[in-house]
């Protein structure tokens, strides 16, 4: 990938949902570059397809118009194997809900995208205890989900976000579970994470408090993003 | 393990281990069945080709006994008499033997004359002798030795009398034979020996093997395992029907993870993989417990004899049950091809989920 073009570029991206009369478009004309360093929000009130613009970013959905690159790779016409491999090499993904996997202890969800690209099972492991401990959860490598905290479930989660070092971190709504408490705490993380260990990160958020925190805010309206 | 994947898993147990009992008990009674053939039904029975009978001069016995496998042969007098005791007389098919000092009548030949071990009988043969008067019936007095119980897979049975008597009543020379009896020391090669009888002692005999004999027995023997194999089989189909349903369920529940792992970088084939080994997973364990089930009370039931068998109907004390390892085998092989099978299109199904779609409703 080259490191001076932009990370993620989109030009002209609409999407819309149902045919017909029934078809109600979310969004058009979104257009967007991401490069090294940027630290993005992207806010905008609940159901305008802030998560739909972060899967279309991700590769997960196909646009109606327009073209997504990550890294000056499109996903248009990408099969589902190298759709699948660029996905994992070059992004991370934090969602609102930890969606941890309950069988796996937190050092093998972090470990998970690493077992995944085929990597050593001691070298995923120990990988995963580093990450553990940069967010402060060392003492919990064995623990299992359920006797995890939301906070922690949720540091678990932007453990295994950032475990291979992805070149774009996009979150969806990080803190929208938490308390107020935990949620400063897990967005400070977030944004230390980041820089540490992603190239660039993508944040949606309804909240512009948090919005606010992010090094560029953008609102996603039905005509595209708007600089705040 | 959730109840649906346990029921599943329930499911096939029960019946992989009916149906490695099913097949024990049936392995169980085919196997008596067939020691008792070999043990009553000579492996081989070398007959004159072209001529009623073998005479001393044709060496016959001592070069049946040269050839390789061969345990031991016997001179043997077959024909048809009748036989009167107390003014009834029933015709039967017989057979002369050495060591034999009386008469030694099947259950189904003694009961339509009354005749019980001890009595004495008159045995008439078909041929005739000479005599002032004229031909007459070759005739033989003699004690019925003993009753045996109905022979196995014959079609019609044998009564069997001492040989010197059946060389009289069937008007063989001394040390003549209608047939010699060859036993092997191993049956199952009888088809080999019966062709190097025929190849070392030339065109003038015949060589029937036990197994052509027995023809049609041992055909139904196959035939009834087969069958009972295929039907029992279908309880495994259905317990692997159960866990079709079950991945599918799986599918549905953990869609939500399977859009994790491809969120994480999973190309559709490892998630279709993960859904298969849990589908899977659940049919392998499932057809081990079947098997351990089912062979542990095959062996046991066996062992401690546990459903007798009325002794003056059946030939067998017990319920026989004995576990063939290459039926076992096919039963496992079977069953998790079967449980890869039924998981298959779910598992392909949960890997072909829309991502996006699925994240959007978790």
């Amino acid at each position: 990938m080259p490191s001076e073009g932009p990370l993620l570029s989109a030009r002209g991206v609409s999407k819309g949902f149902g045919a017909g009369e029934a078809r109600v478009e979310i969004f058009r004309g979104v257009s967007l570059e991401v490069r090294s360093g940027d630290f993005l929000a992207v806010t905008g009130p609940s159901g305008c397809g802030k998560s739909t613009l972060l899967h279309l970013f991700a590769g997960l959905e196909e646009p109606d118009e327009g073209a997504v690159e990550v890294g000056g790779r499109s996903w248009t016409g990408l099969p589902p194997e190298r759709r699948a491999a660029l996905r994992g090499e070059a992004i991370g993904f934090v969602f609102q809900f930890h969606h941890l996997l309950p069988e796996l202890t937190a050092e093998e969800n972090v470990a998970l995208p690493l077992f995944l690209a085929d990597a050593a099972e001691e070298e995923a492991r120990s990988a995963a205890r580093e990450v553990l401990g940069r967010v402060g959860l060392s003492g919990k490598a064995g623990a299992f989900p359920r006797t995890l905290s939301g906070g922690e479930r949720q540091r678990v989660a932007i453990a295994r976000a950032v475990v291979r070092r992805p070149r774009l971190l996009l979150c969806d709504e990080p803190t929208g579970s938490l308390d107020a408490a935990h949620a400063r705490s897990v967005f400070d993380l977030l944004s230390e994470v980041a820089r540490e260990r992603a190239g660039a990160a993508v944040v949606v958020t309804h909240d512009p408090e948090w919005a606010k925190r992010c090094a560029t805010m953008k609102l996603l309206t039905p005509n595209g993003l708007t600089g705040v | 393990m959730g109840v649906v994947a346990l029921a599943a898993l329930l499911g096939l147990t029960l019946g992989v281990a009916a149906l490695v009992v099913s097949l024990a008990l049936l392995a169980g009674f085919q196997t008596h069945i067939r020691s008792r053939l070999l043990a009553e039904t000579p492996h081989l029975t070398v007959t004159p080709a072209g001529r009623d009978a073998f005479t001393p001069a044709d060496g016959l016995a001592e070069k049946l006994a040269a050839l390789p496998g061969v345990v031991s042969v016997s001179p043997v007098a077959r024909g048809r008499i009748w036989i009167s005791i107390s003014g009834r007389t029933a015709p039967a098919q017989a057979v002369g033997r050495a060591g034999t000092t009386g008469l030694v009548l099947d259950l189904s030949q003694a009961r339509p004359l009354g005749a019980v071990a001890g009595d004495d009988v008159t045995v008439v043969s078909s041929r005739t002798r000479l005599s002032p008067l004229g031909p007459v019936p070759i005739a033989v007095s003699m004690a019925v030795e003993k009753v045996v119980p109905a022979s196995t897979g014959r079609r019609e049975p044998e009564a069997v009398l001492p040989l010197e008597a059946a060389r009289r009543l069937f008007a063989l020379p001394e040390g003549g034979a209608s047939a010699y009896e060859v036993f092997l020391a191993d049956p199952r090669r009888a088809t080999l020996a019966a062709r190097g009888v025929v190849d070392a002692l030339g065109g003038g005999v015949s060589a029937t093997t036990w197994e052509e004999a027995n023809r049609s027995l041992v055909l139904a023997l196959k035939l009834e395992r087969a069958v009972l194999f295929a039907t029992v089989f279908l309880i495994v189909i259905v317990a692997g029907l159960n866990l079709a349903a079950t991945s599918a369920v799986l599918g549905a529940t953990r869609a939500g993870d399977a859009a994790i792992l491809a969120v994480l970088g999973a190309p559709p084939r490892t998630v279709a993989r993960v859904f298969l080994a849990a589908g899977a997973g659940v049919g392998i364990l499932g057809t081990a417990a079947g098997a351990l089930l089912g062979t542990a009370a095959a062996v046991v039931l066996d062992a401690t004899r546990a459903i007798p068998l009325p002794a003056h109907l059946y030939s067998l004390a017990h319920v026989p049950f004995r576990v063939d390892p290459l039926e076992l085998g096919a039963v496992v092989v079977l069953s998790v091809l079967w449980s890869f099978a039924a998981s298959a299109l779910p598992a392909r199904t949960a890997a072909r989920r829309r991502v996006a779609e699925v994240l959007r409703a978790v």
